[in-house]
């Protein structure tokens, strides 16, 4: 059935928010946003599935060429603030705060 | 049916990988197990007939993408002390599932209302790379142009964000 598959991706989305509010470490934190588009990505195929077109499938493709910018963007980003403060802790970095 | 069987496998292998990535304490454990989970999702989109978002899933994800996060991991030679001391982890987690739980419900509630189909493998004509190649190029192309757009352009940030930085004379 394809609403398992559907229920399957909210769980994931579900793991990934989890991961997101709950937890301090940088890598975590980045992997769980990586962890929610993969639910993103399986939730558009199954309902290209359920209606047989291929949208979903483009769809899913741009979703991954835009994960694969932002990891590429986010790990220099975390290079960096490794480099600054030596600290993986997401609330050490308030370089914003003014 | 060998379909819902290896359906079943397959969701609660990557259940248990989404887990141990958030459970776990050290990132490196972490990465592991949201590998386990992408391989468990394109096990699951060849459940779905999905053949070219199947072989993109292992050689993008779980090649390119999971690769370049271990080797980071590896390259700041992360100790145990250096971790974030997260002593109310448990507290966060709870929180978090009682925030995130009725949301959940709800969507899963919205999902058991669409009209139900099988999601029997089909043959030919659906999902190959000549299907989506012809979607792709005829009705989104746009959008085709501005994802180059962007990788180009995150292409250059990386190269200027982790670059050397030139010293001033």
């Amino acid at each position: 059935m394809i609403a398992d598959y559907l229920i399957l991706s909210i769980i994931l989305f579900c793991i990934g928010i989890l991961g997101v509010v709950s937890r301090r470490n940088v890598f975590t934190v980045f992997m769980s946003i990586e962890l929610m588009l993969n639910a993103a990505n399986l939730a558009f195929i199954a309902f290209s599935r359920l209606h047989e077109s291929m949208d979903g499938h483009v769809l899913a493709m741009m979703v991954m060429a835009v994960a694969a910018a932002e990891a590429a963007l986010a790990l220099a980003v975390v290079i960096l603030l490794h480099k600054h403060k030596s600290k993986l802790d997401t609330n050490m970095f308030s370089l914003l705060k003014g | 049916m060998i379909a819902e069987l290896l359906f079943s496998v397959f969701a609660v292998l990557a259940i248990i990988g989404g887990l141990g990535l958030v459970l776990a304490r050290h990132p490196m454990n972490g990465a592991i197990c949201l590998v386990m989970t992408m391989i468990s999702l394109a096990g699951l989109y060849s459940l779905l007939s999905a053949k070219l978002i199947f072989v993109l899933q292992l050689i993008v994800y779980a090649g390119a993408i999971m690769s370049l996060i271990l080797f980071i991991i590896m390259f700041l030679n992360i100790r145990k002390e250096d971790l974030p001391k997260e002593e109310w982890r448990w507290a966060y987690y709870l929180g978090g599932i009682v925030v995130i739980a009725p949301v959940g419900l709800l969507m899963t509630k919205a999902v058991k209302a669409l009209p139900g189909s099988e999601a029997s493998i089909m043959g030919n004509g659906f999902g190959g790379v000549k299907e989506v190649g012809v979607v792709l190029f005829r009705e989104w192309l746009l959008p085709f142009e501005i994802v180059s757009i962007l990788l180009l352009v995150s292409l250059v940030g990386a190269v200027v964000l982790a670059g050397k930085r030139r010293v001033e004379q």
